[in-house]
């Protein structure tokens, strides 16, 4: 999407217009120069960002700000031990169980409501409601009816993300080119071949922008939940790290969080582009994050 | 959305009155029926676990006379107005120098985007570490929350921005700050705006979550305190007061932009 | 018409780098020249591809050109580096683009009003003024519209007059009508001829449709295909005012039309 400008072979009038802001007078090393220098500054960003966090460590001392090298080796030694490994697969099964629960409904009932407009006009104020209201602040009150176990923390991750997904999957569906449809009919596909076989597809990049919207809320869900009252996971180790003045014990349970979304958000795409082979490779959709 | 819906069927007028009936009629049923069924949950659970809706809502009553509920509203809305404050202001105007020093925005972005997939709420503890058990953790929390999405939106509607425009109005004279301020802001409007629907809620909710794990004071102190003296009324009368005070503010929000954007051909979708 | 060049352009070249790996770099404009008179209207025909859009852009500053310059009133205008191009060159040169680029937040008026705001210039003579070409092109009773609410013909109308109203000694207009229905497009182009013949403006109009170029210029240039140079020149010496629907059938406009047409490929 950015730097499109000139790229391409000027082959016809729009082509030209497009480029105008190109690079000047191209030169094919000039552009290749940019991308190499960009790189080497994107490494510069990388050293100094490190560069800031061992010199804080050394300034402050590592009671508050843990140093990389030290968090690094915890990180380590946690993952070998096994116990960070089982604070993160506990997490991780949370947010996985419940971002299943919440997500599955939450994409099959729009396509069951889609011959219902009444119900689905009936339903809007409520799920409208539901959306924007702080699930998060359910909290304690999942706790209050499920313990301070697993359940608790699947329930909250399952709520925040059905309604994420609920809401992409109904717009999927409300995008519907009607055109396609009245080619299938036309062509003799009855209502449930026009469910599977246009409204579906159609809608399965809307489902995936609503997944990959949902995942960090998922991990961020279970998190804050053993953050209030847990004792295991991932929440449970940056707690336990803050009150005994751990810092690099929290910074290691923070690192161990950051991959768990990166590799929830690695999952969600290669997912999606196997599905989604047939889409021409378009301009990535800029949403906003966490 | 529901200019779409009577597009689908486009019968008679008389038609379209008639399903309006009906739909308002569902909507009160089914709320009707959710009280129903909570006040039944109640009954049969036990107050320990479900709060009576009626003793809830004689609760906020007494509680909002009182003025403690007042007070826990008040401190919750002021931290979130200053903590949404901070991280607007850094969002808003972090783009707009960014855009002129594009080789620091080329060096600095993947850093950024990949900062955006940290779950912020986790970082509480060590802010807690770090800034005390005052304001501060609280509003860095919050500040971050409002930033990254105004960031994000802001960010991208500069890039959005039709050239074609720009050039316009450089052609007829413009200067690069009346560029900036009629055209990139104008159409970064709505990428605006629909960041503001996600920012403000969540500045709220942001505030209250911090409040469950610090301070002794707010709507998120007023629910965490009454679950741990298994006083579910007021884990309930909390809740209910948060969730409204989101969704006015939701709503609001929403009118203001439709206003507001009055030149948008439709209303689009809102994207979430 | 005076003898006198108002706008000269001089072996101006354009040249975009072809995709990477491959290291030929394609020339769509190259060693161009050609100058335009004080209140000549100068139609540029040539086919779709043939860099017509970039030629504007060079001229109007929003493009650097590979080579060759660009002089206004025997000033060279600053065309071979990015970072001193002067859009517009200070308010002088007036850009109608092929797209309306209204500013949908702005309602009609506003738009028209667009380019006299940002030069500090809005007053009551140049409001009336304002008035007064939205009312000569027929857009009067919708000036609170915002963009979307407006046909395609009435925003190209107000489009144009946003660059009348300021009145630029230049005015570059890139396929105006393009987009339109044959109708609208008549209808448009008398506006346009009507207007011209108020203050006699030197307009450079660039376009692939060979009727449009004879009806509407005084001298019409034929380009040819990518990298683009001059092909032909011809001058239009149909009196004025012309009738634009009449025009079709005047043997003159055939001849030339022929002409023209032969050297268009």
């Amino acid at each position: 999407m950015p730097g499109c400008a000139g790229t391409e072979t000027p082959t016809g009038e729009k082509m030209a217009t497009q480029s105008e802001f190109s690079a000047p007078p191209g030169e094919n090393s000039s552009r290749v120069g940019t991308l190499i220098r960009s790189r080497g500054d994107q490494l510069l960003v990388l050293i100094a960002l490190f560069a800031i966090w061992q010199a804080c460590s050394l300034w402050l001392g590592t009671y508050w700000v843990g140093s990389p090298w030290g968090t690094v080796v915890r990180l380590t030694t946690g993952v070998l031990g096994g116990e960070l490994l089982s604070h993160a697969s506990f997490t991780l099964a949370e947010a996985v169980i419940g971002f299943l629960l919440g997500g599955i409904p939450a994409v099959i009932l729009p396509f069951l409501l889609r011959r219902l407009p009444i119900v689905t006009a009936i339903l809007d104020p409520f799920m409208v409601g539901g959306y924007g209201a702080p699930k998060l602040a359910l909290a304690p009150l999942f706790i209050l009816w499920f313990g301070i176990g697993i359940e608790s923390k699947i329930a909250l991750v399952a709520i925040t993300v059905f309604f994420i997904v609920y809401f992409s999957t109904l717009s999927g569906i409300r995008a519907l080119d009607t055109k396609l449809v009245q080619m299938a009919q036309i062509v003799g596909a009855d209502e449930k071949d026009v469910a599977r076989h246009i409204v579906f597809p159609g809608a399965v990049p809307y489902i995936f922008t609503g997944f990959r919207i949902a995942m960090p809320y998922a991990i961020g869900g279970a998190v804050v939940a053993e953050l209030i009252s847990a004792n295991r996971g991932l929440g449970y180790l940056i707690q336990l790290g803050a009150m005994n003045f751990d810092t690099t014990g929290v910074f290691v349970a923070l690192l161990a969080t950051g991959i768990i979304v990166f590799i929830g958000n690695t999952a969600v795409n290669v997912f999606e582009r196997r599905l989604l082979r047939w889409r021409p490779p378009s301009d990535a959709k800029n949403q906003s994050g966490t | 959305m529901t200019s779409q819906d009577t597009a689908l069927d486009l019968a008679q007028p008389s038609q379209v009155k008639w399903r309006q009936y009906v739909v308002t009629a569902g909507r009160i049923v089914l709320a009707i029926l959710l009280v129903a069924a909570w006040k039944i949950g109640a009954d049969r659970a036990g107050p320990i676990y479900v709060a009576d809706p009626f003793l809830v809502a004689n609760r906020i009553v007494t509680d909002t006379m009182s003025g403690e509920l007042v007070h826990h509203v008040y401190v919750t809305l002021r931290l979130s107005v200053i903590g949404f404050a901070i991280g607007c202001f850094f969002g808003v105007v972090l783009p707009f120098l960014l855009r002129r020093l594009p080789r620091l925005t080329d060096a600095i972005e993947p850093y950024i985007m990949a900062s955006v997939g940290i779950p912020k709420y986790a970082l509480i503890p060590l802010f807690i570490l770090w800034f005390g058990i005052d304001d501060a953790p609280k509003l860095w929390l919050v500040g971050l929350l409002v930033f990254y999405p105004i960031f994000i939106a802001v960010f991208a509607g500069i890039r959005n921005v039709d050239r074609r425009l720009i050039n316009m109005a450089r052609v007829m004279g413009a200067s690069e700050a009346m560029i900036s301020r009629e055209v990139i802001w104008n159409s970064l409007q709505s990428f605006f705006f629909a960041a503001l629907k996600i920012a403000l809620p969540r500045a709220i909710s942001a505030t209250i979550i911090g409040e469950f794990l610090v301070g002794n004071a707010g709507l998120g102190f007023f629910i965490e305190y009454s679950r741990q003296n298994f006083d579910t009324t007021g884990v309930f009368a909390g809740i209910v007061i948060a969730t409204a005070l989101v969704l006015v503010i939701n709503s609001v929000l929403v009118r203001i932009d439709r206003r507001l954007n009055a030149w948008r051909p439709t209303d689009r979708d809102m994207e979430l | 018409m005076s003898a006198q060049a108002l706008l000269e352009v001089h072996d101006l070249g354009k040249r975009f780098a072809s995709r990477a790996g491959r290291d030929s770099s394609l020339w769509v404009i190259r060693d161009l020249s050609f100058s335009v008179a004080d209140g000549e209207f100068l139609t540029i025909v040539g086919p779709s591809g043939s860099g017509k859009t970039t030629l504007l852009n060079m001229i109007a500053q929003i493009d650097v050109a590979s080579g060759g310059e660009v002089r206004f009133q025997s000033e060279v205008a600053p065309i071979n580096d990015p970072k001193s191009l002067n859009p517009g060159l200070s308010c002088r040169i007036g850009y109608v683009t092929q797209e309306d680029n209204l500013l949908p937040w702005r309602t009609m008026l506003q738009n028209v009003l667009f380019p006299l705001v940002v030069q500090g210039r809005l007053n009551d003579e140049t409001r009336a003024r304002a008035e007064m070409l939205i009312r000569t092109v027929g857009l009067a009773g919708f000036e609170n519209h915002y963009p979307h609410e407006l046909s395609g013909g009435m925003r190209k109308r107000a489009s144009l007059i946003r660059t009348l109203v300021y009145d630029p000694p230049v005015i570059l207009m890139d396929e105006p009508f393009g987009a339109l229905d044959a109708q609208t497009r008549t209808v448009l182009q008398e506006d346009l001829l009507r207007l011209w013949n108020l203050g006699r403006k030197t307009i450079i109009f660039v376009t692939h449709d060979i009727t449009e170029a004879i009806a509407l210029g005084d001298r019409t240039l034929v380009l040819t295909r990518a990298p683009a140079r001059v092909a032909g020149e011809h001058k239009i010496d149909l009196p004025r005012p012309r009738d634009i629907r009449g025009i079709l059938t005047d043997p003159k406009f055939i001849e030339i039309y022929q002409r023209i047409r032969e050297q268009v490929q």
